[in-house]
């Protein structure tokens, strides 16, 4: 194999040139085609059109033999899909064959159209791709190149025993995939009859034990035992206790997933049957703290909540801010959303007040302790990972539905930057201003009240804004457990595909959204 | 108490510090083999900041720390207030070991005894003027009213009238360091600490400032002890200097002690670049008239201009410029030596 080497670049005579020596040395075979080459793009002169022809033709290997591993991948990666589509024509038009010969004559359609498709997908892939392949060649080489002007031991020139390593890549890789694409996998019920035969010692033939194996869903390793039964009955004074009973006879074993999942119930179902008490008082606490703010929300006639707003937010964040609180006000108004409005409000301020009240203690101590930091910075990343809906099922499981675990999921949901925030702004607090503090006798209480929580203000502030925002997405997530208010609606909408009444409510949240940030932050900037 | 009465307000005696895990060890084996720095950091994996420094600060005076950035002066200062604690050694103020008080006793000495004044300013971004200034009042629980009344004195004192409302962003970086200067004696404290309090900022304003300070300190005689990198500065504000290099102190003495007897290479090549022409005086570089008389000739007294034995250099060169005659050095009226050109030349030079 050798680069073509057009003339117009005068051939291996150009790589005495000085210039271009040090290229011609990396690239050993066909020195005077990379020399001139690499001129080009230095000289950024390479023409768009220019295509390494050779690499065209030869494919990953080529990228192999110049020890390039992005080219190898890449060309690799589109000679792979390209033998995978065709691989499916030879399935597809077996199918076909055993359609023709069952009698089913949409399948024979059918499959005919995936053959063509395929076979179609598989030319085009394989053209289009090695021309991009051919294209990137040069350029990315050069990149290589690169490297290795700055350290001489990284690969470079021209060598056939890499073909091996290739070789060895190829043969771990390609055979299964060409198989996959060649069978139907089968089925994941296929497969747990099947361990059931060969446990009672059937003979199964090899090629299904090996599709079983390798194609399908990835094998069920873990075989338990059931959990015993458990349930939580009263007595007959009314106090509960624990019943265990045995998985009845001949049921089958269970995977993993499902004995956890029994275990957790499990733990949940004892935990809500004798300590309910608990869930109970704070249910209680939730909804009587509910009832007062809603009282205030809902409760003020329109005219005067809505005189209020506005005069707060005048008072807060000045005229043109106003003005469009007055539109938004207008807008839920107008479209009936008044009470639902006033209603997720309620839910809002309910779920802000007690992640203020929680988080600001737990930044402060995460913001000054290592240990504090050590401990909740890897919780609150768990909690912004996890998608909001999962905060649901917790809220369900222990208080039940309603507004109450509705604000509690709320709390978990919108907690994480309050604490952060706080945090931060603790820890950015000047370490000169804190010694100053020290050097004329603060004692730690005064530090903490008089340096640090005001230089970390700000910072807490956008923490406040942030629970706010957060709280309100969530509120609108948590109607699917019976918070209410306007996501309410947008459930219901969707439900029973109201579109209309949806896009109306949408509109709403996103007003009402916009409306508490605006306030918030043009407060927060005017006051610095 | 009595018995340290002769020692000086601030005393440190035998103060290390050595920061890293194994920093008792290291002070030990630093003590008894003369380990460097390097040395030790390599042993011990420890940095020595403060090693074996014994000063003693009069009353009402200004004592200068001068070295280079990492010399251990600022890191000495803090042990004071014991803004950082000693590896080993006492400090006393007042006869009193600082190292023996309790959290509360402690923090009353930084409020009542102690004002600090830092490189940086380091004031309370979200406090006006007046409440920077009455902090450590604030934090001895004074009530408010008495707060503002010291705080409007103090803001007086360092020529700030009329700022008490304005936050400390609205202040040029010299008006700021005054207030950080009216801080530190708002609690009118015995003792200032100045961690290189004029180094920030503009050498004109920090002219300004220096003469100030200099000012306000001959009135109010607080014992202070003032950093520096600069010599110069500390050559202008110091009764006395003690020179800082590698957390040992090279040198104690008085300005012109220090330039005139340089105590090694490392203090000569400081003192080097060091105007003379304010630190020399006529009885340091003048001769004996009848030594002079015996090499030159008669010196004509009715001629000669005439200065005082404690005039400067930079006096004795405006008597001698346009004029032949050497300088008659005359105290009580009697003539108690001669200066010659040549002898204000060297002394210009440094060789008294």
């Amino acid at each position: 194999m050798t680069d073509i080497t057009p003339d117009e670049f005068g051939g291996a005579a150009a790589a005495a040139n000085d210039e271009t020596k040090p290229f011609a040395d990396f690239a050993d075979k066909s020195g005077g085609y990379f020399a001139q080459t690499f001129l080009a793009i230095q000289k950024a002169k390479l023409p768009t059109s220019h295509i390494n022809w050779m690499a065209v033709i030869a494919g990953f290997p080529w990228a192999a033999i110049r020890a390039n591993k992005v080219l190898f991948w890449i060309g690799f990666l589109i000679d792979l899909v390209a033998a995978v589509y065709l691989m499916q024509v030879w399935k597809f038009s077996r199918a076909a064959e055993q359609a023709v010969i069952d009698g089913k004559d949409f399948l024979v359609v059918r499959y005919e159209d995936w053959t063509m498709s395929s076979l179609w997908a598989a030319v085009i892939i394989f053209i289009l791709g090695r021309l991009v392949f051919g294209w990137l060649a040069d350029r990315i080489y050069f990149r290589q190149y690169n490297v290795w002007r700055v350290d001489h031991n990284k690969p470079s020139g021209w060598d056939m025993k890499r073909l091996v390593w290739a070789a060895v890549i190829v043969a771990m890789i390609a055979p299964l995939m060409l198989y996959r694409a060649s069978q139907f996998p089968p089925e994941e019920r296929t497969c747990i009859k099947q361990t059931r035969a060969l446990a009672e010692g059937e003979e199964v033939a090899f090629k299904d034990q090996f599709d079983c194996l390798v194609i399908g869903e990835f094998p069920t390793i873990v075989w338990l035992n059931r959990r015993d039964e458990v349930t939580y009955p009263r007595d007959d004074d009314g106090n509960r206790f624990v019943r265990r009973e045995a998985p009845r006879e001949g049921l089958p074993p269970v995977n993993l997933n499902k004995y956890t999942a029994q275990l957790i119930d499990d733990g949940i179902g004892y935990l809500t049957a004798f300590y309910g008490f608990f869930f109970d008082g704070i249910t209680t606490f939730l909804r009587s703290m509910l009832s007062a703010i809603t009282a205030v929300f809902v409760g003020t006639p329109w005219i005067i909540a809505m005189g209020a707003i506005l005069a707060i937010s005048y008072s807060m964040a000045g005229a043109r801010i106003t003005i469009f609180v007055a539109a938004s006000l207008g807008y839920l108004a107008l479209f009936g959303f008044w009470q639902t409005a006033m209603d997720t409000m309620s839910l809002v301020v309910a779920a802000s007040i007690i992640c203020v009240v929680f988080g600001l203690p737990l930044g402060i101590w995460v913001g000054k302790s290592t240990r504090g930091q050590a401990i909740i910075t890897p919780i609150l990343d768990i909690m912004q990972t996890i998608p909001s809906f999962v905060y649901l099922l917790p809220a369900v499981a222990f208080f039940s539905i309603g507004k109450p675990p509705g604000i509690l999921a709320t709390v978990i949901f919108a907690m994480p930057p309050m604490v952060r925030l706080t945090a931060l702004g603790i820890r950015h607090v000047p370490e000169n201003t804190k010694e100053a503090a020290l050097a004329f006798g603060a004692n730690p209480r005064q530090l903490l009240m008089k340096v640090e929580l005001p230089q970390a203000l700000p910072s807490i502030m956008a923490g406040v804004n942030q629970v706010v925002m957060m709280a309100l997405s969530m509120v609108v997530v948590a109607a699917l457990i019976g918070a209410g208010g306007m996501g309410f609606i947008v459930t219901e909408a969707l439900a029973n595909t109201r579109t209309g009444a949806g896009i109306l409510a949408g509109i709403g949240i996103a007003l009402l959204a916009m409306m508490i940030d605006r306030v918030v932050q043009r407060a927060n900037t005017m006051k610095n | 108490m009595t018995e340290n009465t002769e020692e000086g307000v601030v005393v440190t005696r035998n103060v290390w510090k050595i920061f890293g895990d194994r920093a008792g060890e290291a002070m030990e084996t630093v003590r008894r083999d003369n380990l460097s720095k390097a040395e030790v950091l390599e042993q011990f994996g420890a940095v020595v900041g403060v090693k074996d420094v014994s000063i003693s600060v009069e009353e009402g005076e200004i004592f200068c720390i001068m070295g280079l950035s990492g010399s251990g002066k600022s890191t000495l200062v803090r042990h004071i207030n014991r803004l950082i604690e000693p590896t080993g050694g006492d400090i006393l103020i007042n006869g009193a070991n600082v190292g023996k008080l309790n959290a509360e006793e402690l923090r009353a000495m930084r409020a009542d005894k102690i004002g600090m004044v830092f490189q940086n300013m380091a004031l309370l971004p979200h406090r006006t003027v007046r409440d920077n200034v009455a902090f450590s009042l604030e934090l001895r629980n004074i009530d408010a009213y008495t707060r503002a009344q010291v705080a409007d004195r103090v803001i007086d004192l360092v020529s700030l009238q009329g700022y008490g409302d304005r936050f400390p962003n609205e202040l040029s970086g010299g008006m700021q360091q005054r207030v950080g200067l009216a801080r530190a004696m708002a609690a009118d404290p015995d003792i200032l600490l100045m961690d290189e309090p004029f180094s920030a900022l503009d050498p004109l304003i920090r002219r300004g400032l220096q003469d100030e300070f200099l000012e306000l300190s001959k009135t109010m005689k607080k014992t202070t002890l003032f950093i520096t990198h600069d010599l110069d500065e500390a050559i202008r504000m110091g009764s006395r200097i003690a020179i800082m290099k590698d957390g040992e102190i090279v040198q104690t003495g008085t300005p012109e002690d220090i330039v005139t007897n340089p105590a090694d290479a490392y203090v000569a090549d400081f003192v080097a670049g060091i105007s003379k022409l304010k630190l020399l005086y006529a009885h340091t570089v003048m001769e004996p008239l009848e030594a002079y008389e015996a090499r030159r000739g008669a010196v004509k007294q009715a001629d000669a201009p005439v200065a005082q034995p404690d005039d400067d250099l930079d006096k004795l060169i405006a008597l001698s410029v346009d004029q032949d005659h050497p300088i008659l050095i005359k105290d009580d009226g009697n003539v108690v030596g001669v200066v010659s050109k040549d002898a204000i030349l060297h002394g210009v030079q440094g060789e008294a």
